[in-house]
């Protein structure tokens, strides 16, 4: 009886009759590549069981399974396990025979219900071949069915029955088990990846709710379950972990009617859609399961609607001002992670492996279902909407950038593999690990260094910063295009997007030589912000220093010294007065020694008190340290603990503030702190000069660090029996009796410099080329400062404030001037 | 290692040490930044002192 050219009677009867054969077997083993994708890097081999689990995903699209057991055994055969119907068996015609259903479903090439689309009303299958292929490339297969009340076995080597079906007798079960081992004269890997046999379930699962799939590898003990929860929903929250979610979720679900070649059909469409802060735009397309890479017409479909109505939903709301044009798909859909899956009754592919779907008819019809279901979630979710669009506006601005900067770098031809400039005078080594670079600040500076420098190993490229009078009021420095490019073509790395190398950089040590004045700080920050951010390799592997030029040239006859700032500068003056003078505290002279060592104290005392002079007065914070020398820290703190003890101590504090000071009137009041009794301050009024100003006296101040550092000078000058006004300073016939330490360091420096010539080099133009060589280049005399990040946040915070839109925090680092490298982490 | 774009300001709290993009967010802020480099849009500025009166030429914004 024929049945092959006839429909079934019943569409929902899955029987022998409903097969239908279109051709046999024979190629399969001859090249098995064309049907089961490649047998030697192991896809091939997991496509076998997806092969055979779709079949059993089918009966679930069916209705008819809700749970699917895969398990690996020990000797690499897989199972997969279904309580489906079972696959139908019972005598069919095929080529003229009688045989049965269930062989011929695992032995005919394109055999199988999925080919008459009145039994599956979609069916998936890799590749469209079937179970059969998955017989013909196993060495062994092993068919068990659960159908209508009666089991049934059968067995197959390599494609061929070697053991018809046979009924097994009588049972309550339902479905069927197929049980296979890859043949190892087919694929060169046997070994089944649970990893990604697991990942293909997950995806299984969540794309067809209501089925439950588990895995289980006894070779390891490993299981695993799937049941899909949540559907594709709960796929795309898991791709979007891990990144920030922009908005709420949106899940659309819904069956579409179309005609079709004459017939009604029903199109399943399922999308999931997460907005998140990530760049790129990441949805997943499937039809009937079947992962389409290259997406189609369902996405086609999907990114119309996005586009049409985001855009329309922001005209209504307004969004758009101040934006020229509409939305493009490519900025809403950034940062977007979704899925769409679509469940077809006969779709059509570009190709065999179903990377992409050309049904046409489905472009409209998602695009119909996701726009009514989006322009809905946006009116019922205004928040979200606002959110989406706000970011899409985000894209734009920042896709304008993007592409206005690659024109620019183009432009500036920045990538086409320049020649060395011609203002580097390079090196003659070519080993990069002892070829130095040295960035040098001014033309005049830079003919300097080329004549100083070690022509063998030290390269010179001057660099001038470009200076704008703005307004006769502002000075801006920058460096320009021409020097940027300079520098990245000195280096040799490349700069940007596919053209950076840093295994390319020419110089291990490239060194920063600037003024020691504001501009030269400012080309300095800027030199440090662009190494920091397109080269921070550099940085971090160390090759990037600051020279350290000196500040001063001292001349003493026919000697010179230089010296590389202030402190350098003090000490040498106290040296040099120190043989002419002679000191006694009390009544008993000092040692040269001891003189020296006071001397260097008292320097650093006075610097102390010159930096916390910025905030308080010097009289304050002496009369601070009298005390604590006088009687220690924790009797003065035990003071301030007291209500009554305060004040009697602020009163005879203030008196001898007053004393201190020229001309002034200072009053205490002592100040509570409501939140906590234990805290109080002494208020100092101070008036001098006709202002008046404040200055709190607590335990913060008492315990400064600074504060304890000039106690302890206090406590050395003590030990040596003195205190203040016991100093007599002595040089030849001149007698001094300075009153305190300061005014003693005073006096000495004074005495110091007598006979000095003290020039201050204003910048490095100054010094002569065998002077910058000598205090600056000479890898045996210079002292470098490496430049360290050590908070990548922190050093583009100093950048950002002194460029930055905020005027008030900028003009306090301009007038101040208050950058220098330290505040970038130097 | 802390990441915050000196572009959009984006933060990523725990950004591989070896990010590529590092100090921005991604490649996109990188290039932006580099555009900006190029066009010399980053400036450093400060108020013209009495000394600066013969050092500099003057130019326009």
């Amino acid at each position: 009886m024929p049945n092959t050219e006839k429909r079934p009677s019943d569409p929902a009867v899955y029987n022998a009759e409903s097969i239908s054969v279109l051709e046999g077997l024979e190629a399969v083993r001859k090249r098995p590549g064309m049907y089961i994708g490649d047998t030697s890097d192991g896809s091939g081999l997991h496509k076998m069981v997806f092969e055979v689990i779709d079949n059993s995903i089918d009966e679930s699209l069916a209705g008819h399974c809700d749970q699917i057991d895969v398990i690996i055994h020990n000797d690499g055969s897989v199972s997969v396990e279904d309580n489906g119907r079972g696959i139908p068996v019972g005598p069919m015609e095929h080529a003229g025979k009688s045989v049965d259903a269930a062989i011929v479903i695992l032995t005919v090439l394109h055999a199988g219900g999925k080919f008459d689309n009145s039994s599956y009303k979609v069916s998936g299958g890799l590749h469209g071949v079937g179970v059969s292929v998955v017989n013909a490339l196993s060495d062994w297969l092993f068919l068990e069915i659960w159908r209508d009340g009666k089991a049934y076995s059968a067995r197959f080597e390599r494609g061929a029955v070697v053991k018809e079906i046979e009924l097994l007798g009588p049972s309550d079960r339902r479905g069927t088990r197929i049980t296979f081992h890859p043949d190892p004269l087919v694929f060169a890997i046997t070994e089944m990846d649970f990893e990604i046999l697991a990942q293909r379930f997950r995806e299984l699962s969540y794309l067809n709710a209501g089925v439950k799939i588990t895995l289980r590898d006894l070779r390891t003990g490993r299981d695993r379950a799937f049941d899909g929860e949540g559907g594709v929903t709960s796929f795309v929250k898991l791709l979007a972990q891990n990144k920030a979610s922009i908005g709420e979720l949106i899940h659309i679900s819904r069956d579409i009617e179309f005609d079709f070649e004459g017939e009604r059909h029903v199109l399943g469409v399922q999308v999931a859609l997460q907005w998140t802060d990530a760049y790129s735009e990441n949805i997943l397309c499937f039809t009937n399961n079947i992962s389409n890479r290259d997406g189609g017409t369902h996405l086609t479909g999907l990114r119309t609607a996005l586009t049409k109505v985001v855009n329309a939903y922001a005209a209504e709301g307004n969004f758009l001002k101040g934006h020229k044009g509409t939305l493009t798909g490519e900025d809403i859909r950034e940062g977007l992670v979704g899925i769409i899956s679509i469940k077809h009754p006969d779709p059509k592919f570009s190709s065999q492996i179903k990377d992409k779907l050309v049904s046409g008819e489905v472009t409209v019809l998602v695009s119909t279902v996701v726009s009514e279901e989006l322009g809905r979630f946006f009116e019922e979710n205004p928040k979200s909407g606002r959110l989406m669009v706000e970011k899409a506006l985000l894209s734009a601005r920042a896709r304008a950038a993007a592409r206005k900067a690659r024109e620019t770098i183009t432009r500036k031809g920045i990538l086409d593999g320049l020649s060395l400039p011609g203002k580097l005078a390079d090196c003659q080594e070519r080993n990069p690990e002892f070829a130095e670079l040295f960035l040098v600040e001014g033309d005049s500076a830079g003919g300097s260094a080329k004549q100083g420098r070690d022509r063998r190993t030290q390269a010179i490229l001057p660099l001038r910063g470009k200076i704008l009078n703005v307004e006769k009021a502002r000075l801006d420095k920058m460096l320009s295009s021409q020097e940027i490019i300079t520098l990245i073509t000195a280096l040799g790395t490349g700069v940007g997007e596919d053209n950076y190398e840093i295994a390319k950089l020419r110089y291990h040590t490239i060194v920063i030589m600037t003024d020691a004045d504001v501009d030269g700080s400012h080309i300095r920050t800027l030199l440090l912000t662009f190494f920091y951010r397109h080269f921070p390799e550099i940085i971090e592997r160390g090759h990037l220093y600051i020279a350290q030029p000196p500040l001063y040239k001292v001349k003493a006859g026919k000697k010179e010294v230089y010296l590389k700032n202030e402190a350098a500068l003090d000490a040498y003056v106290i040296d040099n007065a120190i043989d002419d003078v002679t000191l006694e505290i009390g009544d008993h002279g000092v040692s040269r020694e001891v003189l020296a060592e006071l001397a260097r104290r008292g320097l650093r005392y006075r610097a102390i008190l010159s930096n916390i002079a910025r905030n308080h007065r010097p009289a304050v914070i002496e009369a601070i340290a009298d005390d604590l020398v006088r009687e220690g820290l924790a009797p003065l703190l035990a003071r301030l603990d007291n209500a009554e003890s305060a004040r009697t101590y602020g009163e005879d504090f203030a008196r001898r503030v007053e004393a201190a000071m020229d001309r002034a009137r200072v009053t205490a009041s002592i100040i509570e702190d409501a939140a906590d009794p234990k805290r109080r301050a002494i208020r100092l009024q101070i008036l001098a000069d006709g202002v008046t100003q404040t200055e709190l006296v607590d335990a913060e101040l008492v315990t400064a660090p600074e504060i304890t550092e000039l106690v302890r000078v206090r406590e050395y000058i003590a030990s040596l029996g003195g205190s203040n006004s016991t100093f007599t300073l002595r040089k030849g016939d001149q007698v001094l009796q300075p009153p305190r330490l300061v005014d003693l360091v005073e006096h000495i420096g004074e005495i110091g410099r007598a006979g000095l010539q003290i020039q201050r080099y204003k910048g490095l133009g100054e010094m002569n080329p065998e002077q910058l060589w000598e205090t600056t280049m000479d890898p045996a005399r210079r002292a470098l400062l490496k430049v360290r990040v050590g908070d990548h946040v922190e050093a583009d915070n100093v950048f950002s404030v002194l460029m930055g839109d905020n005027v008030e925090p900028r003009r306090e680092f301009i007038t101040q001037n208050a950058l220098n490298a330290r505040n970038l982490d130097v | 290692m802390f990441i915050r774009c000196p572009i959009c300001r984006k933060e990523i709290p725990d950004a591989p040490d070896d990010f590529a993009e590092r100090p921005f967010c991604s490649r996109r802020c990188k290039t932006i930044d580099l555009g900006n480099w190029l066009s010399e849009s980053y400036r450093i500025s400060r108020l013209l002192g009495p000394e600066d009166e013969f050092e500099v030429e003057s130019g326009q914004n």
